[in-house]
């Protein structure tokens, strides 16, 4: 974020050659670290302002064995090209062949033509060479850093993938007290209940608590829920497909299926996943429960390099325009109905490959423009960047999350969950150092929560550690603590518990200060409309909806706590404070 | 003892060959582990973990006048050994061949084998069903 900061302005455009790609592999990653996730930044196509994705798997890890951490990329090449890095050395080479190729081909001929099965490549697919704003870059079976459409950054550089092969040692500064505190730190983890049920059923098992709960996206959030039929799509429901789990680098917990179908009309198709949030924007998002159709979207998803959350929503908002008359059959080339699986494939081909109706969707909010003034409240955003496959009318710490994120609205940026475990109201009092109502519906306390978790997802994602294994989701996971001892002991460096909150203080209120150049305050910290003027109407969640007087006062404590001025601007004693006054 | 290898559940997190090298050497590198895992990661996601079996007849010495429990007990080996291993079990790099020592007794990528594809097992391999595994393992390794 330091890196992007330094090029960051209001006037930059995310397809000139200006625009910085930044990889940026976390502090710890190729360690011990739990996770060795990997950071892609630039200004965003899609949303016209910050970008910032994370990829897990294996390829941050492997540019850090190849002696390298941070890789910033500007320009613009001729033709298509491919970088190689080898142990510390960069070869800027001829990508010409791989042009049109699918994310997962290219990775398979790039190691062929370098005759070596470790090579690690991140790369992107067609929707990335076709400038699709919400275009991924991919890494692996399943790895993506999808959000915020960084594989467009890629494409318009001309830079068709980023190959790196490292044999090189990671010096460990106390290494057998390294390895005896990890081994402790890991027999606690592994202990939580969290860590135990992610490693068998991985993220979809969060879709049977959303369906219950009322929060999850149907039908461009016109509903939260699906009720009973929701079964089709829950974590037992995929068992069928999985033939085993599977982790990325360094990471304990493997969350992550690999599936294969064997029979009926998507036989063949084989790969990993899908994630909870791939299931629901392709599935109740849309109003889709065909699981094997959900799967397939979404393996199509990954092979063109397009962000399936992203995807999903487009989709979503072109379905609710259909469903309201302001756009139809004439311009959209395809019936799209609610639960219309085909439909959805079918586009999938259009948006990547940018023709007909998939050319304008391709454009992602900014086909706003295209659809005129009607369609405008129907894409739920926040900060030009589309709600996921939940709903954020019921847990209201999620939803002044999804109205701070700075990358636009993010349910991981904050990730404000313990309120959701029923805690005792003593034990998240002495978590976020001051009063949080446990109950998840309520407002009270809330700025504190998504304060807090911010910052410390801020230094997590500094530091390369996967967010399931810190705090988010269970009080005994990682957090400063243990991450102040493994820096310590890995790399020698001395930063305490209190030092690394302010780390995250640091990162929040820079990246702050890069919306603040783009003219944003206090009036975009804010919700879709749906969010205000619709109870929702039926389910669990029935009659929830955010009340303006009390989310305002959740963003007054939010900001006094970042240290921001009442129009969330951050103030200058905080700059100096945080020392990025300069 | 041994450890025993059960490939189905290995999730191929490499956490194994982490801490194999960081435990013998004070550095993660995961080219420098007695333990490897052979991924297919482009197409079928299977991982394969390959260690030395502890053979109870050690192929990997033949020609050479060394003490059998002395050499199992080192972790660093020439590569040529590697060469006669009939499992391809050692990991080689540069010069070397990486031997698993079960360090010492207390194997640490037994630890962290959060899945248990890992476990450490009594017994050990001998002969002929270490011929049949060794086909076994020639015919994984050369399927396409």
């Amino acid at each position: 974020m330091y890196l992007l900061s330094r090029y960051y302005s209001s006037s930059l455009d995310p397809f000139s050659p200006e625009n910085p790609l930044i990889f940026g592999a976390g502090l710890l990653t190729g360690t011990l670290g739990f996770g060795s996730r990997i950071n892609i930044t630039a200004k965003s196509p899609e949303s016209g302002h910050l970008g910032d994705s994370s990829m897990g798997g294996e390829f941050g890890a492997e540019l850090v064995k190849a002696g390298l951490s941070h890789l910033v990329i500007t320009g613009k090449s001729k033709n298509p090209v491919y970088l190689l890095i080898r142990n510390g050395e960069i070869e800027i080479r001829d990508a010409q062949k791989l042009k049109g190729l699918d994310t997962v081909e290219t990775q398979k001929r790039i190691r062929i033509e370098l005759g070596d099965e470790k090579v690690r490549v991140a790369c992107i697919g067609v929707a990335g060479e076709n400038l699709v704003r919400y275009a991924a870059i991919r890494s692996g079976m399943k790895n993506a850093a999808g959000r915020t459409g960084m594989g467009a950054v890629m494409g318009s550089k001309n830079l068709k993938a980023v190959a790196v092969r490292g044999t090189l040692d990671i010096r460990i500064s106390e290494p057998e007290k390294y390895l005896r505190y990890y081994l402790n730190t890991l027999k606690k983890l592994m202990e939580t209940k969290w860590a135990q049920a992610l490693g068998k059923f991985g993220t979809p098992l969060l879709f049977k608590y959303a369906n219950a709960m009322g929060i999850l996206s149907v039908r461009n959030n016109q509903l939260t829920t699906v009720g009973d039929r929701g079964h089709h799509l829950e974590a037992e429901a995929l068992e069928p497909y999985s033939t085993g789990m599977l982790s990325c680098f360094a990471c304990p917990a493997h969350c992550r299926h690999r599936f294969s179908i064997e029979e009926g009309r998507y036989k063949g198709t084989k790969g990993e996943g899908p994630e909870y949030a791939s299931i629901g924007s392709f599935g109740t998002k849309l109003g889709n429960l065909d699981l094997e159709n959900i799967i397939y979207a979404v393996e199509l998803c990954n092979h063109y390099g397009l962000d399936t959350i992203s995807t999903g929503s487009y989709i979503a908002w072109a379905m609710e325009l259909y469903q309201r008359g302001i756009i139809d059959q004439e311009r959209t080339g395809l019936p799209l109905v609610w639960g219309d699986g085909d439909s959805v494939i079918e586009l999938i081909h259009l948006i990547a490959n940018r023709k007909d109706f998939g050319d304008i969707l391709a454009e992602g909010p900014f086909a706003k423009k295209v659809f005129g003034e009607p369609s405008h409240d129907y894409l739920l955003e926040v900060k030009n960047f589309p709600i996921e496959m939940t709903d954020e009318r019921l847990a209201k710490s999620f939803a002044l999350g999804m109205a701070t994120s700075t990358r636009g609205a993010c349910h991981m940026r904050s990730r404000p969950s313990l309120d959701i475990l029923g805690l005792p109201e003593e034990v998240l009092k002495k978590i976020y150092g001051g009063s949080v109502n446990n109950n998840f519906s309520s407002y009270s306390g809330k700025g504190r929560m998504v304060w807090w978790h911010e910052l410390l997802n801020a230094v997590s994602d500094a530091l390369g550690v996967c967010r399931f294994l810190t705090v988010f989701s269970s009080p005994h996971a990682l957090q400063y603590r243990q991450f102040s001892r493994l820096i310590s002991l890995s790399t020698g460096l001395n930063l305490r518990a209190k030092d690394l909150k302010t780390i995250g203080e640091r990162i929040y209120t820079l990246e702050r200060m890069m919306l603040i150049k783009d003219g944003f305050s206090r009036h975009e910290d804010t919700l879709p409309e749906r969010y205000f003027s619709e109870p929702v109407p039926e389910g669990p969640a029935r009659g929830e909806v955010i009340l303006r007087e009390e989310f305002d006062k959740m963003l007054d404590e939010y900001y006094r706590l970042h240290g921001w001025n009442q129009n969330g601007v951050p103030k200058r004693t905080t700059l100096k404070r945080l020392e990025i006054d300069r | 003892m041994r450890i025993k290898v059960d490939k189905k559940k290995c999730s191929g997190c490499h956490l194994c060959e982490m801490v194999c090298s960081l435990f013998h050497l004070g550095v993660i590198n995961t080219e420098k582990s007695a333990i490897r895992i052979q991924k297919d990661d482009l197409d079928s996601s299977q991982n394969i973990p390959i260690l030395c079996n502890q053979c109870k007849e050690m192929k990997c010495l033949n020609g050479e006048e060394v003490r059998e429990g002395f050499e199992k007990k080192r972790f660093i080996w020439d590569r040529k050994r590697a060469e006669r291993c009939p499992f391809d079990a050692l990991t080689v790099f540069g010069e070397n061949a990486y031997h698993c020592d079960l360090c010492g007794g207390t194997p640490q990528c037994v630890k962290v084998c959060t899945p248990k594809a890992l476990r450490i097992s009594k017994s050990r391999i001998q002969f002929p069903a270490m011929s049949l595994l060794a086909c076994l393992t020639a015919s994984v390794a050369s399927s396409p």
